[in-house]
């Protein structure tokens, strides 16, 4: 009666996977073949890094160094600034993308708007900004204020949608008005989510912010610019390492705030429950840590 | 050792008729000073800004050609030849800088763990190093690489493998902290070398998340490849630059709501993506 060994059964073949690699293989045949770049520079590119990389950190002065401490400080406040206005109107809005609070047609309908306001990058908005604002911080300002309420709306929607139904269900019982009910049935529940994801995106705001002196809309951007421009690459230098310290420090100071409003004053447990359970999962954790962001993997959120 | 019940304090009080509420706690110090220090915050950075509601108002209320040009924009950018050239050498950037940079985020991200990487100092320097490369945002890479390598669609190439790289090696990293450590275990304690364990205990396990990243990072690329051309890297953005040079509004404001389309039906296709290898 002993079958000696069972056999195995065939390995499956995904076609979805084998799909996927063949469009991916042809996409990128398409596109390298396609592109007209200067591949001869290509091998001299380890090279002109070097020099440049020498140039930049061998000429530094310490006489740049008030000036772009002052730019990289612009920068800061266009990203600080930027993210209170973008906040302002993110809030309101994803009271109205979330499909527990308001109808599935209002929130599909914001929720468009949020899309499409994310779409856009803060660069080409600051050029746009610029001959309405002038070439001034309030350009920058601007386009990280507009830019970022698409990304903080969806970030937001995702929190509220999350919450526990019973407060806003109990201040509904007791005859709360509609308003009522969000001032002490949902702003208790999301406050410190709220919070601690406006800080997550001032951090992405400063690399935004860094860049936008480029186009002329204010920040150390605009020093580093001309510092390459007219080739004085010890200033460049000094301003790139100012940017990467400066970001880091942000980062690193923001990100303990983050984790304290969070977790709450014991470190642990005081806050947990007020994550959104079960939804979220890959999102909570994230962005609680880290500094680039990917909310639900599903749905696409933009952190820059 | 004693009987319960009877020296249970929950016992004594059942007995009173409403138990005192306990006074309601006051903000923690942590609260009070986050509050003060935000409002602080925000007084010195509206000022160094020059930041005014009036002002914002009277700009915004103010008749202004860019405006004006987005409520009328020309679409008939589209069918330009030129035009046409830039957008599809915008999406092949996109393609190749995704397909490059997160290829090689793969081993850097695994060289990050203490499984993939045993070697302390080593591991050390490669964190540094992914967090000097995220702390650089995309058009500063185009910045240098124009400057080193010269004007041109390498620049925006390299410039869009670097923010790649960032990118997807930061997420990548997180999910391999999340992992379950028994295959590992299982490929070590049979005798597999460290790429092997890599190859069939890790990489399976991590291979959806990574692949919805390296799509999730296309869409990222693809709107950062827009951008790039205005510091002379490639793609549409050289296009943008020269009708704004020229102040043509209704040109520009054209080609970037076509771009627009073409990004969130790219987006589109990606999440659906996405969502099934997730």
């Amino acid at each position: 009666m002993s079958t000696p060994a069972p056999r195995l059964p065939a390995k499956p073949i995904d076609r979805y996977k084998w799909f996927f690699t063949a469009g991916v293989v042809g996409i990128t045949l398409w596109s390298a073949l396609g592109l007209e770049a200067k591949w001869s520079r290509l091998l001299d590119a380890p090279s002109d890094m070097w020099t440049l990389g020498r140039v930049m950190f061998t000429n530094m002065e310490a006489a740049d160094f008030p000036d772009l401490i002052r730019a990289m400080w612009e920068s800061v406040a266009i990203a600080w600034v930027g993210t209170l206005i973008a906040s302002v109107f993110a809030i309101p809005m994803s009271f109205l993308a979330a499909e527990n609070l308001v109808g599935r047609p209002i929130a599909w309908v914001t929720r468009q708007v949020l899309n499409l306001l994310r779409a856009i990058p803060e660069v080409i908005l600051a050029l746009v900004f610029i001959p309405v604002f002038g070439l001034s911080p309030m350009a920058g300002v601007m386009a990280i204020g507009i830019g970022s309420i698409g990304s903080l709306g969806k970030l937001f929607y995702e929190i509220i949608e999350g919450i526990k139904d019973e407060p806003i269900e109990a201040s509904e019982a007791v005859g709360a008005s509609r308003l009522q009910r969000l001032r002490w049935g949902v702003l208790p529940q999301v406050t410190p989510e709220l919070a601690s994801l406006i800080l997550y995106r001032f951090e992405v705001n400063i690399r935004a912010s860094a860049v936008l002196g480029v186009v002329g809309a204010g920040g150390i951007g605009g020093d580093l610019q001309q510092a390459l421009l007219f080739k004085d690459f010890g200033t460049a230098g000094l301003g790139l390492i100012i940017i990467v310290i400066g970001t880091i420090a942000v980062d690193t100071v923001s990100g303990a705030v983050r984790r304290r409003i969070v977790a709450g004053p014991t470190g642990g447990g005081g806050g947990s429950s007020l994550r959104p359970t079960g939804r979220l999962p890959i999102f909570s954790r994230r962005w609680a840590t880290g500094v680039d962001t990917i909310t639900t993997v599903a749905e696409s959120p933009s952190p820059h | 050792m004693s009987a319960p019940g009877t020296t249970d304090p929950d016992a004594a009080t059942s007995g009173r008729p409403a138990p005192e509420l306990p006074p309601k706690p006051g903000p923690s110090w942590f609260a009070i000073g986050g509050t003060i220090g935000a409002i602080v915050m925000t007084v010195i950075t509206a000022r160094s800004v020059g930041f005014s509601f009036s002002d914002v108002w009277s700009n915004l209320s103010r008749q202004n050609s860019v405006i004006e040009g987005a409520l009328s924009p020309d679409w008939s950018q589209i069918w330009s030849e030129r035009s046409r050239s830039a957008f599809i050498e915008t999406l092949q950037l996109a393609v190749l800088g995704t397909v490059v940079g997160a290829t090689l985020a793969l081993p850097l991200a695994l060289w990050t763990t203490k499984f993939g990487n045993p070697n302390r100092f080593l591991r050390t320097i490669v964190r540094s190093f992914n967090n000097v490369i995220r702390s650089i945002p995309d058009l500063l890479w185009a910045l240098i690489f124009v400057t080193a390598v010269g004007i041109g669609a390498l620049s925006g190439l390299l410039a869009l493998i670097f923010f790649s790289l960032a990118v997807t090696t930061k997420l990548t990293s997180d999910i391999l902290d999340g992992i379950d450590m028994g295959p590992v275990e299982a490929a070590n304690a049979s005798g597999a070398g460290l790429n092997q364990m890599l190859r069939t205990a890790v990489v399976p396990q991590i291979l959806p998340s990574y692949a919805s990243f390296v799509l999730y990072n296309f869409e990222l690329n693809l709107r950062a490849s827009a951008v790039l051309g205005l510091v002379g890297a490639g793609g549409i953005g050289a296009r943008i630059e020269f009708f704004r040079g020229r102040g043509q509004w209704e040109e520009l404001w054209g080609l970037v709501f076509m771009f627009f389309l073409v990004v969130l039906i790219v987006e589109r296709i990606s999440v659906s993506l996405r969502r099934r290898l997730v």
